[in-house]
C-alpha cells in the first residue's frame, strides 16, 4: 500500500492506466463517446488515488490521447470536425472538475479524521488530567502522553515557581537545549503561544494560562497537529496544573488544622492534667494548715508548700496562656473591665503576698475600665506584683495604681510600685522600655518576659522605670473602654 | 444550723473527690460523692442533697449533663468547679443553670463562702429587707443605707441593685440584667448598663479602688459578692 502511495508509483500508475484505456479502446474499436466515458472513470480513480497535481495531469493526458488516437484525422493532434472540438473541451473541463471535486472531498475527509483524532486525544487528556492526578507527577505522565498522541516528537511540560525564569521541568521526552528556557520564559511572559520551524519539523510553545496567570509551558516540538488542538491541550494541562496546585494547598492546610487540633487537646490535657493534682494538693495543704494552727513551727512549712504550689499554678497557668496564644487558639477577648476589680481579682490570686506585706489599691476617679481581656490582664498584674514581692524587703509596701494615661486619653496606665532595690542595669533602656536584646530572660525573670508577652497581646506595652526614692515602676499601658456620653442621674 | 446540709461532690478525680469531702465535713457539712454525672444524678434523686458541687470534664457523662438533667426538676443550688481557660465551658453551665463556679485550683476557704451564700440565698425565704455588711436594701420602701448613711439612688440604680442584692453570690448575665432591669428596652446595650453600674458602683462603694460588693464577672456579667449577714 505504502509502495503505490508513493509519488513515482502514483505516476506509473496513472500513465499506465491511460495507456490501457487508449489501448482497449483501439484494439476493440469502440467509439470515442465510450472511450470519453472510460477516460474519465480513470481520471476520477486517479484522482482518488493520486492526489490533485497527479489528477490534473492525468486529465490533460487523457485529453490529448482522446484527440491523438480516437478523432479523425486519426494519430494527430487536429481536429476536423467542429462538433469534436467540443466534446473534446467538455471532456476536459469534466475531467478537471471531477478531479477537484474528488480532491477537495478527500482533503476534507482527511482533515476530519485528523480532528476526530485530535479530539479523541484531548478527551483521553482530559480524563487523565482529572482523575489521576491525585498524586505528584501523574500530571507530568498525562501530559507526556498528550504530547505523543498529538504527534510531537519531543517536548514536555515545565512549570514556573514564582517566575517565567525559575522553570521546572516536570516531563521531557528527548533534548532540552538551554535556549529554549529563554524562548519558555517569553511565551509565559507574553502568554502567547509561539510556533517555529525546527530542524523536527514544526515547533509549538503554548503558555498554560488560568485566570490570567502563567503557571508554566507546554512544548510540542515536531508536531503537527492543528494548532487549536495544541492549545487546547494547553488549556487543560494548565487547568489540571491549578488544580494540582490547589489540592496540594488544601493538604497544607489540612495538615495546619490537624496540628492546630493536636496542639489544642495537648494543652486541655495538659490544663487538665496538670490542674488536678495541684488542686489536691491545694486543698490539702488547707487541711494541714487548719490542724497545725497550734504548731507555729509546722504552720511556718505548711505555708512554705502553700506559697511554692501557688507559684507553680501561676508558672503553669502562664506558660498555657502563652501556648494558647502562640497557638492562635485563644485570641484575647476584650471586655471592659474596671482596673478596680482587677486590682480585687489579684488580691484573690496572691492571698500569701497581701497577707505578707501592705498592698495598697488606688483607682484615680477619673480612671477609665480598660478595654482588655481580663484573664491575661489579670496574669499580667500578678506577675509583676509576685515580681515586686520577690525583690522587696520584708514588710516594704507595694502599690497598685491606675490612673488616666497623662498623654494618650485613648489609654490607662496601671503601674505596680514597689521599694525593691531598683532596676538591675540592662532591663531596661532610658525610655523605661524593656530591653529585649540587651538581657537575657534568665535576668529579667521569666514573669516579665510573659508579662510583656500578655501586654502585646492585650495591645498594652509595659515599661520599667526608677521610682523616686528606690524601687521600681513597673508600668502597664492598656487601651481604654471610653464609655458612651455620661448619663446624668 | 441544726441539721447540716448535705453537699454532693461529684468529680471524675479520687484526689479531689476524697480531699473536698474531708474539708467540706470539717466545715460541718454531710457529704455525697460521685464519680460522674449518671451516678450525681442518681444520687440527687435517692439522697436529695442540699447542693451539687460538680466537675465538667467526666468520663461517661459529663458536667453540663447532669446540670441540665438536675434543673429539669429541680431548684438545687449547683456549684461548677471548672478549668482555667475554658470560659466558654464557665458560660455554658451558667447557662444551663449552675448558680456559680469556681476555678480550680480553688482555695477551700473561697469555696466554702461560696457554698454558704449558695445556701443561705436558698433556704432564707424571700425578705423586703436585704441585710448585708454595712449595706442594707430596703426593697418595699426602695432605700439603702451604707456604712450608716442613707444612699440616694436613680430608680434605674436601685433596680439594679436590687436583683444582683436578691441573687447575692450568683453570677448575673449581662443579657439577664437588661431583661429584668430594663424589660429588654431595644435600645439598651451592655454599654447602658456599664454606665449604671459605674454610678450605682461609686455611690454605694466605700472605697472604689477597692469594690466590696459589686465586681465584674469577666464574659458574664456583675455579680454581688457580699455575704448576707
Amino acid at each position: 500500500m505504502k509502495l503505490l502511495r508513493s509519488g513515482p508509483a502514483r505516476w506509473l500508475l496513472a500513465i499506465v492506466s491511460i495507456a490501457a484505456v487508449t489501448a482497449i479502446g483501439r484494439v476493440i474499436g469502440l467509439n470515442p463517446s465510450t472511450v470519453g466515458f472510460l477516460y474519465l472513470i480513470v481520471v476520477l480513480l486517479i484522482s482518488v488515488w493520486g492526489g490533485l497535481l497527479v489528477g490534473t495531469v492525468s486529465s490533460i493526458i487523457a485529453t490529448l490521447c482522446y484527440n491523438f488516437f480516437f478523432f479523425p484525422p486519426l494519430y494527430t493532434f487536429t481536429i476536423e470536425e467542429p462538433a469534436n472540438w467540443f466534446a473534446l473541451a467538455a471532456f476536459l473541463v469534466a475531467s478537471v472538475t471531477v478531479n477537484r471535486l474528488v480532491v477537495a472531498a478527500r482533503v476534507q475527509a482527511e482533515t476530519a479524521e485528523q480532528r476526530r483524532k485530535e479530539l479523541e486525544t484531548l478527551y483521553g487528556l482530559s480524563i487523565d488530567l482529572f482523575t489521576a492526578t491525585n498524586r505528584v507527577g501523574a500530571l507530568g505522565e498525562a501530559a507526556g502522553r498528550a504530547l505523543q498522541l498529538l504527534g510531537a516528537r519531543e517536548g514536555g511540560l515545565v512549570l514556573f515557581e514564582g517566575g517565567a525564569y525559575r522553570q521546572k521541568v516536570i516531563w521531557w521526552n528527548g533534548q532540552k537545549p538551554d535556549e529554549i528556557e529563554d524562548l519558555i520564559a517569553g511565551v509565559g511572559r507574553h502568554q502567547e503561544a509561539v510556533e517555529l520551524p525546527s530542524p523536527l519539523g514544526r515547533d509549538v510553545y503554548l503558555p498554560l494560562i488560568v485566570g490570567g496567570k502563567t503557571s508554566g509551558a507546554l512544548v510540542a516540538r515536531g508536531t503537527e497537529a492543528s494548532k487549536q488542538a495544541l492549545e487546547s491541550a494547553a488549556r487543560l494541562v494548565a487547568l489540571a496544573v491549578e488544580r494540582e496546585r490547589f489540592i496540594e494547598e488544601n493538604a497544607h492546610v489540612q495538615a495546619l488544622r490537624e496540628s492546630e487540633a493536636l496542639k489544642t487537646s495537648l494543652l486541655r490535657a495538659i490544663s487538665h492534667d496538670l490542674t488536678t493534682p495541684i488542686t489536691a494538693i491545694t486543698i490539702r495543704t488547707e487541711s494541714l494548715r487548719r490542724r497545725a494552727a497550734a504548731d507555729p513551727d509546722l504552720l511556718e512549712d505548711v505555708a512554705a508548700i502553700a506559697a511554692e504550689t501557688d507559684r507553680l499554678r501561676r508558672r503553669i497557668d502562664n506558660l498555657l496562656s502563652m501556648a494558647r496564644l502562640e497557638a492562635g487558639k485563644a485570641r484575647p477577648r476584650r471586655e471592659p473591665t474596671p482596673p478596680a476589680d482587677l486590682f480585687r481579682a489579684v488580691r484573690e490570686n496572691l492571698p500569701l503576698v497581701f497577707a505578707a506585706r501592705p498592698v495598697t489599691l488606688h483607682v484615680d476617679a477619673d480612671c477609665p475600665d480598660a478595654n482588655v481581656d481580663p484573664s491575661l490582664t489579670l496574669e499580667i498584674l500578678v506577675n509583676l506584683v509576685e515580681n515586686a514581692h520577690r525583690v522587696s524587703p520584708a514588710g516594704a509596701p507595694i502599690e497598685l495604681v491606675a490612673r488616666r494615661h497623662p498623654l494618650d486619653p485613648n489609654k490607662l496606665r496601671l503601674e505596680v510600685l514597689d521599694r525593691g532595690p531598683g532596676l538591675p542595669p540592662g532591663v531596661a533602656d532610658a525610655d523605661g522600655n524593656i530591653a529585649t536584646e540587651t538581657s537575657d530572660v534568665a535576668q529579667r525573670g521569666l514573669g516579665l518576659e510573659i508579662a510583656r508577652s500578655l501586654a502585646a497581646a492585650n495591645g498594652g506595652t509595659i515599661g520599667l522605670a526608677p521610682r523616686p526614692g528606690g524601687g521600681t515602676i513597673a508600668r502597664i499601658d492598656l487601651p481604654a473602654a471610653l464609655l458612651p456620653v455620661e448619663e446624668q442621674a | 444550723m441544726t441539721i447540716s446540709s448535705v453537699i454532693l461532690v461529684v468529680d471524675d478525680d479520687p484526689a479531689i473527690r476524697d480531699s473536698l469531702s474531708k474539708e467540706l465535713r470539717a466545715a460541718g457539712y454531710s457529704t455525697l460523692t460521685a464519680n460522674d454525672g449518671i451516678e450525681g444524678l442518681s444520687a440527687v434523686q435517692s439522697r436529695g442533697p442540699d447542693l451539687v458541687l460538680t466537675d465538667l470534664a467526666m468520663p461517661r457523662s459529663d458536667g453540663f449533663e447532669l446540670i441540665a438533667a438536675v434543673r429539669a426538676f429541680s431548684r438545687m443550688p449547683m456549684i461548677v468547679l471548672s478549668v482555667r481557660g475554658a470560659d466558654p465551658d464557665k458560660v455554658r453551665a451558667l447557662d444551663l443553670g449552675a448558680e456559680d463556679f469556681v476555678t480550680k485550683p480553688f482555695s477551700v476557704t473561697e469555696l466554702l463562702a461560696r457554698v454558704r451564700a449558695q445556701l443561705r440565698r436558698t433556704t432564707s425565704p424571700p425578705s423586703s429587707m436585704l441585710a448585708f455588711a454595712d449595706l442594707t436594701v430596703d426593697v418595699e420602701r426602695r432605700r439603702v443605707v451604707q456604712g450608716g448613711r442613707e444612699v440616694r439612688l436613680t430608680p434605674t440604680e436601685f433596680s439594679l441593685l436590687e436583683l444582683l442584692a436578691a441573687n447575692a453570690g450568683k453570677p448575673m448575665f449581662i443579657e439577664q440584667i437588661i431583661a429584668r432591669v430594663w424589660r429588654s428596652a431595644p435600645s439598651t446595650t451592655a454599654d447602658t448598663v456599664r454606665v449604671h453600674m459605674s454610678s450605682l458602683r461609686k455611690k454605694i462603694e466605700p472605697d472604689p479602688s477597692d469594690p466590696r460588693y459589686i465586681v465584674t464577672e469577666p464574659w458574664v456579667g456583675y455579680r454581688f459578692i457580699a455575704e448576707p449577714l
